[in-house]
Formats: structure tokens, C-alpha cells, sequence
């Protein structure tokens, strides 16, 4: 569904990937560890377009997408549920939702009808979000504000999703709701690349694993494999 | 005594009318603001082109809504060429550069108004009567009435269409978080676009609107301009019902100032609260502040 | 042998550099003073006067426009209060020459102070509209108080004596000469010195001015307020030399015509606002000659054409064409209209909208490089590094409590950045602060050098409160930091970055400095942040903008400068964040030198092997608290650190 073949990117005149190669196959997710800052971010932010690769090739259900802005990537079916979550805070959380739509509703009118049924799941899939659903999302509490933006994420039905550090300064009981979620788009036969500090977590629910270090993809495998590995071992507990 | 309280009522009534013209013009400093953190420093020659458009288009004999519809169209367009020619350019390279452009912008458009229209002032011949009414010992004109639906109905549909359509609501997401946004699949550049057109269609119509009151001609906007950029800045160039308030109570001032200090000193009051807000509350009364990250 | 030679080469090219720019300054004030004798004509003598009084004009724009880097509307109002205060100081109070245009002179520096203090807080927009205000608002002042001015009507004035000589053209154009080639020295002298990289480093990144001791409010002010004072200078000599003054001519195209001036001369340069002068005083006469105009805009047309960059033209084609489109308009306008003249506003637009996009180092720029690269004028000489012994002296670290954190809390709205955490910081030590994204690292060190204020909690250095909430105060205790998001001065070169930072370097009194006294002191910068740049390895890169020099180099750029402010204690913050392996062991390396120097270091920091390595304590923060301390190895092996930071991809049992 999404593959990346060797690509370069960085900020400016420093290049932070050195040639990244990764897959991921239809209704897997696949997890992407690594120390911070070993470019995981920067991966996933050169997959959804918001930095332009200088060198290599994405491929997204087919069609080389490298060097197609943000907005162009996210129409052809990439949702990025971004590190930090990223929600419109001045927004009200159904806004929030709907804008995740955006790309296949009407911009005028009769929006509302269309995204309906979509709304509907994922307010059931996060009965929260429905309880809350006027509320200015900047007032959320942190996972509030995560599961608003894996929901606004779904929101657009997408081919492919990216999620970045969903746990990320949550609380640990959070942290355990976020994998659970993780675990029902596992079900739902989402399609997910997922970027997380928690390493062993995030060996739980992956089918596949990528170990990324200073801008490399270093290592790979099937998570039973990553388990026995003296490397893993090594660089995850010094 | 009740003389005095009659002519003050007078006097702040219809300068708080003429306010809410400062308020519309704002009202696009704002629009524009949200979106690219930007402004038209060359707004007025909007105001005043379009103006002189629709005056051309009366002179032909059209009827009046086909006037106001062209001189919407038009208002609009200049919005898209500003944007294009001056804004994007300078944002591209993130620098401060569109300022410079949007005041270039700005001498280019007076330059081809004084050309093409000439220097003098011209009436603009409107159906609505400037004949005053009188209720309660006030004299208001429907003129002064037209200006203030005008102004009351234009910022109501478009804040409408921000907070009713999908694309209303891109621009709050775009404003609140570009990066964000863009993962939407919303183009940020195309909302900015769309944000000057409407800035100019606002425009335009503040010039529609005032004209039959100033006339028209290259300096028409001149001072408007300035008591727009007050308005904007102090009631917030990011808050947003904050203006109404603020161009009514400005317009009533600066009515009241005229009449008792001078005619001349119109101007100063929307100056001074300019000065003086940005030295106190640089995000504007009804401002928020935006922090900034290292 | 070989080492006089080169000294012989150094000193040769740098005789070669001072004839030239001081032989090209003596070159034009010669010619500029003997044209009355060798023109004789009335008009062309008005021409120069003009010429003196926009060249000083446009020097003191070029402080806010060109140093401070934000777009100045309001030039031309302290133009007009200069000239009317020279007017009414003579018609008025019957001031003689000198003291009337003192009198605007000071006139400029008070109300350019007084209007700083509203603007100092304001950037971009909100700059150019306070500016423009007040500009709006003094010609409406100079019109209304007629009883003084005369309103609309205008002010006549009777230019006064000089020591008892009056005036004719020529002797008032010669002081108009000189009072130009004063304010030349003067400027030079300041904006060559330390003040002139301050100003442009407010402009780049005022939160990394305040962290290196250069107080923004101090520098902005006095920034202000000199352009400020030079402006109303001019209008002294402005109202002398018309005699005659109306609100009417301070208009805001007049002030287009200034900004014009500037960027098309060249910002950041005495000779570009000279050149800038020139041209504006001349645009009227190129208006009004057809075949000239034609022939210019032509020029025109060709020069920007040869300058396009072919490669930004293929991709940036928008960036590029514009300028070409400008001018060829100018072109066509100029054989198409009836009557130029009433196009002039036009003219200027297109002049500015092509010079602000396709020169923007103005015309002064481009002549530089042409003129360096065809008579090989070298760069100056950099001065020799001093010994490092002097810029850095080692200090005795006995392992006392230097820096002392208690109770510290820092909250945003709901958010508990930081909850209610204290520790101590031995002098000597270096200190590891870990934990994971958002676990309030950053939050307590941007509280403890000021950057934030704090929710509640005590800091105590050496003992003694620190300042709360001000970079530049706590920057003055002596604890310096880098910044994990790059704060470099861009366009300042490695070394002035470094140079402006410098602390107990710049001993020489303004007054003396601005007669050209600060040398000393400037080569002494010099040679001081040489050997800072050289501890860090980018000698090589002395010369190069900060904006474009490599990622890696920039970080350790960041790390010299903060050196330059001697600091106790030096925070680093993720100094090794995107740094590639080899760099990453460089500036370990570089850490243990400054370490042996004495100072103390609190080092954050993702990269645990930089940790181990470095670090004699760590502190490991997780959702603002402390949960753990201890040294490298210990810490590593606490439960609590694997699970919430480290990660537990496999379990070691």
C-alpha cells in the first residue's frame, strides 16, 4: 500500500534521513522505533509532504507521490494523525472531525449529511469525543486530544495511516487507552504506520518492525524476531 | 442643556454610523491576518478603485444590483491580484517584504486612478435618499441606514459561510494550525488566496458604501484607511466581534472631536488609540497574545 | 622567509583595501566640495544641497529600514518636526544657525525615543502602522496649530547667521557638505563597532540578543532614536535651505520616495544611501526628459534580465519574473504616456516593486562584488586568535552548590510544565537533565535563564536570588545557554556572532567611539572570539554568514558564542540533537575542554551514550516531576527510568 524507497530529507542545509527505505502492506501495522531523534518524525513528515524529499521515491497505492504537497498527499488517501496531535484548538470537536473529511466532502453545503455515518462511527468507537462533541478541543485533556486526532484521522477514510508518538506525554493509564484504540483499528483492518517511544508496546501490537537510527533504517523484522535481538536489547537498555 | 444633549446625540449617532465603515475595512485586515498573518498596507486604493469602478459601471446605465454585484467582482479580484503579485511573493521568502509590496501595491493603484479618473471628485449617484428623517429629534438619512446594513449584512454572510460551510471552517484551521491543516488535505496557499478575495470584495463594498457620502476620487480612502488600520489594531488584528464595538465607539468619537476641538483634528483620535494601543496592549483590546517557541 | 612574505602579502592587500574605501570617501567629499567653483550654476548647487541633506536623510532611515530591518513609515514626519523646529527656533526664539538646528536635532532624538518606547514591543505590521500614525498624526498637528505654524498656509524663514556671516548658496551648501561628512564619520564609527552588529542581531533574533547581554529595549531605543535625530538633522537643513515649509510636502509618497531611496541604494551602507540620495534628487529630472526616461527604464529592463539567476528561473520562476515584468511595464509606459511626469507615482512603485524583489542588496551590492571582484580586493585580515588562557580563564571548581533550584514550578493555564521540582547544581559538575518529549526539560531551563517566568519556586545562583523572567538580566549573572531550535544572528558572519557576545571586551565610551576610538577595543573582539571560534573548530567558517554555514557547525557556533559570555554555567540544550556520529563525538570532545576550563555545564540531552559519557549527575524528569537522580549508571538501571523514558523493548530478566 505504502512504499518508500530510499529517500533523503532534512531542514535547511541539514539532511536528517540518509536514504530510508520502509513498507507497509495493506491491513498491517507496522511500527517504526528508535531513539529520539533518529528521524522517525522526519519520516513520517516526508511521507505525508509537509518537507519535500531531496532524493528517493514514495509510493502510495501505486502513484509516486514524492514532491506533491501536503494537501495533494492527504487527497490521495494518506491520513497523518501528527506528533504533538496537532488539533485545532479554537475548533469545536465535531469541527475538528469534519475537517478531517475535508478532502471528500463538499466544501459549501450538505457536508454534514455526507460525513453522517462516518461521525456516527467514530463516535462510537470514542463515546468521549461524542459526549464532547462541542467543546473547543483546546480544552481537552491530553488524551482527549490524542483520540480526537487518530478520530479526525479516520475521519478521511484513508488508505494509509501515520501515527506519530500517540503516547506522548500522556499518563501511563492513557497510554494503555491509546494501545487499545491502536488494537481496534488493528481490527477495524486499518492500514497503519506507527512511530513510538514505547518500544515494547509497540512490538505488541505491530505485525512488522523497523528500527531506525541516526537517519537509517538499521534493522527490521517480525517483532518475535526484534525480541531476541542483542541489538534491540542493547540499544533499548543501555 | 438639552440642546447640548440633542447635538451629542446627533453627533455620536452618525459617527458611530460612519464607524462601522472603519469597521468593515478592519473587518478584512482580519480576515487576511488569520490566514497569512498579513495585511494590505495598500487596502484604501481598493476601497477607492472599486469605488470608481462601480461609479464607471453606474455611468453606463446599468442597473444599481448589477452595480454593487460588479463592484463586489471587482473589489474581489484586485483582493486575488494583490495576493498574487505582492503577498505570496514576500511569504514565500519569509521575510517582511510584503509590507513594502502591499504599499507599492498600493502607489500603483492611486497612479492609475489619478490617470484614468482624473484628480477631481466625483458624486456617486445612488437611488437611496439623502433627504434626513426625524425620529426622536434625531435626524438619521436612509443613506446613513443603508451604510450600516450594508456593513452589518456583508460581515454576517461572511461569517456564515466561516462558521456554516466545510471551506468557512478551513480558515480557522488554517489560522489555528497550518501544518495541520495541510494533513486535511486543505492548501493553506488557497485559503490565503481565497482570504485576500474576500478582503477585497469587503473592500469594495466599504467603497460602495461611503461614496455617495465622500464622492469619488484618488484621495477618497486616504484617511478612511488609517481609521481602519486603528480599528483593526485596537481592537485585535486576530479577535473578532471586538471591531464592531470599537469602529462604532472610534466613529463617535472622532465626530465629537471634530465638533468640539476642530474639524481638522478628525483624524487625531483614531491616531492616538492606535499609538496607544499598540504601546499598551499590542494584541489589541479583545486580543489574545501568542506565545512563542525556542 | 616565507612567514614575512605572507605577513608583507597581509599588510599589502589590507593598504590596497583602506586606499580604496577611504581613497573613494576623500575621492567624492573632494569632488562633492569643489563643485561650486567648477559648476557654476544655480540650479545644479540647489541640486547638491539636496543631495547632502537626503544623503543624512537616508542614513538615519538606514538605522530602522536597514539595521533593524523593519519597514519605517515615519521618516519623513521627524524630516518635517526637524524643519519646523529649526523654523520656529529662529522665527520664534531667534536662535542663531547652530543652535536651532541643535535644537532639531534634539528635537528628533527625544521624539524618536518617546515614539520607541510604543514601537520597541512591535514587529513587522504593527511597526509600520505605529510609524505610519505617527507620521499621519504630525502633519495633522503641523496643520492645525496655526497660530505657530501657519497651517497650510506655510512658514516662511529667514536662514540666520553663522557667526555673523550670512549664508550664500555655495557656503550653505558646503556646511550642509560637512555636517555630512560629520554624520558619515560618526555613523561609521557606530555601525562598524559592536552597536552596529546589536542592531541587526534585534532583528534576527531578539530572544538570543537578550540571552548574550544585548538588552533589546536599550539597543532598540537608541536605534530609534538616532535614525530619528538624523532624520529631523536633515530637516534643519532642509527648512534652511527652502526656507519655506508646508505640512503638504511630508507626505506619505515622500516617504516612499525615501524607503525607495534606500532600497535601491543599498541597505546596511553608508555609500548605498549616498547613492540613494543621488538617485532621488535626480528622479525628478529624469521624469521630466522623455528620451532619458526611455533610455533609463531600457537600462533598466536589460540589467535585470542579465541579472536573472538561471537556476532560481527555472524554479522559482514566480520569485524571478517579477522584476523583468516590472520593468518592461516602465518601458512600455514610458513610450505609451502622454505625460510622464503624471505617471511619477506609478514610476516609483514599479522602481520599488522591481528593486525590492530583484536587488535586494540594493544597487551599492551589486557595484561591491563587481568592483571586489575586479580589482581582487581581499576581505580584511582577521586578527590572530588570542591565547584561550585569556578569553577563558580556568576557574576553580571545588564541587560547591552553584546553582540552586527549590520548590520551582512553572504552569501554562492547565498544563504543569513543571511540578514543583528542586535539585542542586555543583560548580565543576556536568549536569544530565533527561527525560522524555514534553516531560518539562525544556520549560525548567527556559525558566531558569529567564525566557519564562515561574509559576512559583526559588533560584538561587551562588547563593543569591536570580532575576525572574528576563533573559537579558539573568544573562548578566553569568549563566549563558544555547538554543535547541537554532537562535543564530543569520546574517551576521560566525565571528560577529561570536564578537557580539563577548563579555568585559568593549571598554570604550560611546562619545569616544563615535570619534573613532573603538578600534582597540574591535580588534581585541576580534582576536578573543578567534580563539573561541578556533576551540570549537570554525576558524574556517570566520568569514561565512551564520545562515550559510552547515547544520552540525551551527550548533557548535551556538556553543562558542554562549563561551563568549565567560559564563559559571553553561546550559546546552540537545547540542547533539541532528548532529551526524562523527559530530556528535566532536562535540563530546568539545564539552570536555570547556569542562577542564572550570565551567559548569547542565547538558540536555536525547542521545544516552552523549549522557554517559559526559555527565557526572543526571536528573531525570517524566510529566514535570523528578523521578529519579543519580549518576549515569544508576539512573539507567532505575525501573521507574526504563519504563517511563529509556523504553522497555525487552525485558533484561
Amino acid at each position: 500500500m505504502l512504499r518508500v524507497e530510499n529517500i533523503h530529507a532534512g531542514y535547511g542545509s541539514s539532511e536528517v534521513l540518509h536514504g530510508v527505505s520502509l513498507k507497509v502492506e495493506a491491513g498491517k501495522i507496522v511500527a517504526l522505533i528508535g531513539a529520539n531523534g533518529a528521524g522517525k518524525t522526519t519520516t513520517m513528515r516526508a511521507i505525508s509532504g509537509m518537507i519535500k524529499p531531496t532524493q528517493g521515491r514514495i509510493i502510495l497505492n501505486n502513484q509516486e507521490v514524492q514532491g506533491y504537497d501536503g494537501a495533494a498527499i492527504a487527497r490521495l488517501g494518506l491520513a497523518h494523525s501528527p506528533e504533538g496531535r496537532k488539533v485545532f484548538g479554537p475548533l469545536s470537536v465535531e469541527d475538528n472531525l469534519l475537517l478531517g473529511a475535508y478532502s471528500r466532502l463538499p466544501a459549501l453545503f450538505g457536508f454534514r449529511k455526507h460525513a453522517a455515518a462516518e461521525l456516527n462511527r467514530i463516535y462510537e468507537l470514542f463515546p468521549r469525543l461524542h459526549e464532547r462533541k462541542n467543546q473547543v478541543a483546546g480544552t481537552l485533556s491530553g488524551g482527549e486530544q490524542q483520540m480526537l486526532s487518530i478520530g479526525r484521522a479516520l475521519m478521511a477514510q484513508p488508505k494509509v495511516m501515520l501515527l506519530d508518538e500517540p503516547s506522548m506525554g500522556l499518563a501511563p493509564v492513557l497510554v494503555q487507552e491509546v494501545f487499545k484504540i491502536i488494537r481496534q483499528l488493528k481490527a477495524a483492518g486499518i492500514t497503519l504506520l506507527l512511530v513510538e517511544q514505547f518500544a515494547r508496546s509497540a512490538l505488541e501490537v505491530a505485525d512488522y518492525v523497523y528500527v531506525m537510527e541516526h537517519g537509517k533504517i538499521v534493522l527490521e523484522g517480525l517483532p518475535s524476531e526484534m525480541n531476541k535481538n542483542e541489538r534491540v536489547l542493547a540499544a533499548y537498555l543501555g | 442643556m438639552l440642546t447640548d444633549f440633542s447635538i451629542i446625540t446627533q453627533l455620536t449617532l452618525s459617527g458611530a454610523l460612519m464607524g462601522l465603515v472603519y469597521t468593515l475595512i478592519a473587518y478584512g485586515f482580519q480576515l487576511t491576518y488569520a490566514t497569512s498573518k498579513s495585511i494590505n498596507f495598500g487596502q484604501g486604493e481598493l476601497v477607492m478603485l472599486s469605488a470608481f469602478f462601480s461609479l464607471s459601471l453606474i455611468d453606463r446605465g446599468l442597473p444599481f444590483a448589477v452595480v454593487v454585484m460588479g463592484g463586489l467582482l471587482f473589489g474581489t479580484a484586485l483582493g486575488l491580484v494583490v495576493e498574487r503579485t505582492a503577498v505570496r511573493l514576500a511569504l514565500e521568502q519569509k521575510n517582511e517584504g510584503w509590507i513594502l509590496l502591499t504599499v507599492i501595491f498600493g502607489l500603483l493603484g492611486f497612479s492609475v486612478a489619478e490617470n484614468l479618473y482624473g484628480r477631481d471628485d466625483r458624486p456617486f449617484p445612488t437611488p437611496i435618499s439623502a433627504d434626513a428623517i426625524s425620529i426622536f429629534n434625531i435626524s438619521i438619512t436612509p443613506l446613513e441606514i443603508s451604510i450600516a446594513l450594508g456593513v452589518l449584512t456583508i460581515m454576517g454572510i461572511i461569517e456564515l459561510f466561516k462558521r456554516r460551510t466545510l471551506l468557512g471552517k478551513a480558515f480557522a484551521a488554517v489560522s489555528a494550525d497550518r501544518d495541520a491543516a495541510e494533513l486535511m488535505g486543505i492548501s493553506a496557499t488557497r485559503i490565503i488566496m481565497l482570504s485576500y478575495g474576500l478582503s477585497g470584495m469587503v473592500a469594495a463594498m466599504a467603497g460602495m458604501l461611503v461614496a455617495p457620502i465622500t464622492t469619488v476620487g484618488p484621495t477618497m480612502a486616504a484617511a478612511l484607511i488609517l481609521k481602519a488600520f486603528a480599528v483593526a489594531v485596537v481592537a485585535g488584528l486576530n479577535s473578532g466581534m471586538g471591531i464592531i464595538l470599537t469602529g462604532l465607539f472610534l466613529g463617535a468619537l472622532e465626530s465629537l472631536a471634530s465638533f468640539y476641538i476642530g474639524s481638522g483634528w478628525r483624524e487625531a483620535p483614531g491616531l492616538i488609540l492606535l499609538i496607544l494601543a499598540l504601546a499598551l496592549r499590542p494584541n489589541g483590546i479583545f486580543g489574545h497574545a501568542v506565545s512563542r517557541k525556542v | 622567509m616565507e612567514f614575512l612574505a605572507t605577513r608583507f602579502r597581509a599588510k599589502f592587500s589590507m593598504f590596497k583595501r583602506l586606499l580604496f574605501i577611504r581613497g573613494a570617501e576623500l575621492l567624492v567629499l573632494t569632488l562633492l566640495a569643489a563643485m561650486p567653483v567648477l559648476v557654476n550654476s544655480t540650479y545644479a548647487l540647489g541640486l547638491l544641497t539636496l543631495l547632502a541633506i537626503y544623503a543624512i536623510l537616508l542614513i538615519g532611515l538606514d538605522v530602522s529600514v536597514g539595521y533593524l530591518g523593519q519597514v519605517n513609515l515615519g521618516h519623513a514626519a521627524f524630516l518635517a518636526l526637524g524643519a519646523y523646529a529649526a523654523g520656529l527656533g529662529v522665527s520664534l526664539l531667534e536662535l542663531n544657525l547652530l543652535s536651532a538646528l541643535t535644537g532639531s536635532l534634539l528635537v528628533g532624538l527625544i521624539l524618536g525615543a518617546l515614539l520607541a518606547i510604543p514601537a520597541l514591543r512591535l514587529e513587522g505590521p504593527q511597526f509600520a502602522l505605529a510609524t505610519l500614525s505617527f507620521s499621519a498624526l504630525t502633519v495633522i498637528t503641523l496643520n492645525e496649530l496655526e497660530a505657530w505654524t501657519g497651517g497650510a498656509q506655510g512658514l516662511s524663514i529667514n536662514r540666520p547667521h553663522l557667526f555673523g556671516w550670512s549664508l550664500d548658496a555655495s557656503a550653505f551648501y558646503w556646511l550642509c557638505l560637512i555636517f555630512l561628512a560629520v554624520v558619515w564619520l560618526i555613523m561609521r564609527n557606530l555601525l562598524t563597532s559592536n552597536w552596529g552588529r546589536a542592531f541587526e542581531a534585534l532583528r534576527d533574533s531578539p530572544i538570543a540578543s537578550n540571552a548574550m547581554g544585548i538588552g533589546v529595549y536599550h539597543y532598540k531605543i537608541a536605534a530609534f532614536a538616532i535614525g530619528a535625530a538624523l532624520g529631523s538633522l536633515a530637516g534643519g537643513l532642509y527648512a534652511f535651505n527652502f526656507l519655506y515649509l508646508q505640512p503638504q510636502s511630508f507626505t506619505y509618497e515622500l516617504m516612499v520616495i525615501l524607503l525607495l531611496g534606500v532600497v535601491l541604494g543599498g541597505r546596511k551602507s553608508l555609500w548605498g544611501a549616498l547613492l540613494g540620495a543621488t538617485l532621488i534628487v535626480l528622479l525628478p529630472n529624469l521624469l521630466s526628459n522623455r528620451l532619458v526616461f526611455q533610455i533609463v527604464s531600457a537600462t533598466g529592463l536589460l540589467f535585470s534580465i542579465v541579472t536573472i539567476n538561471r537556476h532560481d528561473a527555472r524554479n522559482k520562476p514566480f520569485q524571478t519574473f517579477p522584476p523583468v515584468a516590472a520593468m518592461a511595464l516602465l518601458l512600455a509606459g514610458s513610450m505609451l504616456a502622454q505625460n510622464i511626469e503624471d505617471w511619477r507615482k506609478a514610476i516609483f512603485a514599479l522602481l520599488l516593486f522591481a528593486v525590492v524583489l530583484g536587488l535586494p542588496d540594493g544597487l551599492i551590492g551589486f557595484i561591491t562584488r563587481f568592483l571586489s571582484h575586479l580589482f581582487r580586493i581581499a576581505p580584511p585580515v582577521l586578527a590572530t586568535p588570542s591565547p584561550l588562557d585569556d578569553v577563558l580563564k580556568t576557574k576553580l571548581a571545588h564541587g560547591e552548590t552553584l546553582l540552586e533550584i527549590r520548590n520551582l514550578k512553572c504552569y501554562f493555564g492547565g498544563i504543569k510544565a513543571v511540578d514543583d521540582i528542586s535539585f542542586s547544581i555543583h560548580s565543576g559538575h556536568i549536569h544530565g537533565l533527561i527525560g522524555p518529549n514534553g516531560s518539562g526539560k525544556s520549560t525548567a531551563i527556559n525558566v531558569i535563564s529567564g525566557l519564562y517566568r515561574p509559576t512559583a519556586g526559588t533560584l538561587l545562583l551562588h547563593g543569591k536570588a536570580l532575576p525572574h523572567g528576563s533573559l537579558y538580566q539573568v544573562a548578566r549573572t553569568g549563566i549563558a545557554r544555547t538554543f535547541q531550535n537554532l537562535q543564530l544572528f543569520g546574517e551576521l558572519s560566525a565571528l560577529e556572532n561570536v564578537m557580539l557576545a563577548l563579555k568585559d571586551t568593549y571598554h570604550c565610551p560611546l562619545p569616544l567611539l563615535l570619534l573613532g576610538f573603538g578600534r582597540a577595543d574591535e580588534r581585541r573582539a576580534q582576536a578573543d572570539a578567534q580563539a573561541l571560534l578556533a576551540l570549537v573548530g570554525l576558524t574556517d567558517y570566520a568569514r561565512t554568514p551564520a545562515k550559510n554555514i552547515p547544520y552540525g557547525a551551527q550548533r557548535f557556533l551556538e556553543i562558542a558564542r554562549a563561551l563568549a559570555r565567560k559564563p559559571d554555567l553553561l546550559i546546552l540544550d540537545e547540542p547533539a540533537a541532528g548532529l551526524a556520529q562523527p559530530d556528535v563525538q566532536r562535540l563530546i570532545a568539545i564539552i570536555k575542554q570547556i569542562h577542564q576550563r572550570g565551567i559548569t555545564i547542565v547538558l540536555i540531552e536525547h542521545h544516552m551514550d552523549v549522557v554517559s559519557e559526559l555527565c557526572d549527575l543526571v536528573t531525570v524528569l517524566d510529566g514535570g516531576k523528578i523521578i529519579a537522580q543519580g549518576t549515569p549508571e544508576e539512573v539507567k538501571r532505575d525501573p521507574q527510568v526504563i519504563e517511563a523514558y529509556l523504553g522497555a523493548a525487552v525485558d533484561t530478566h
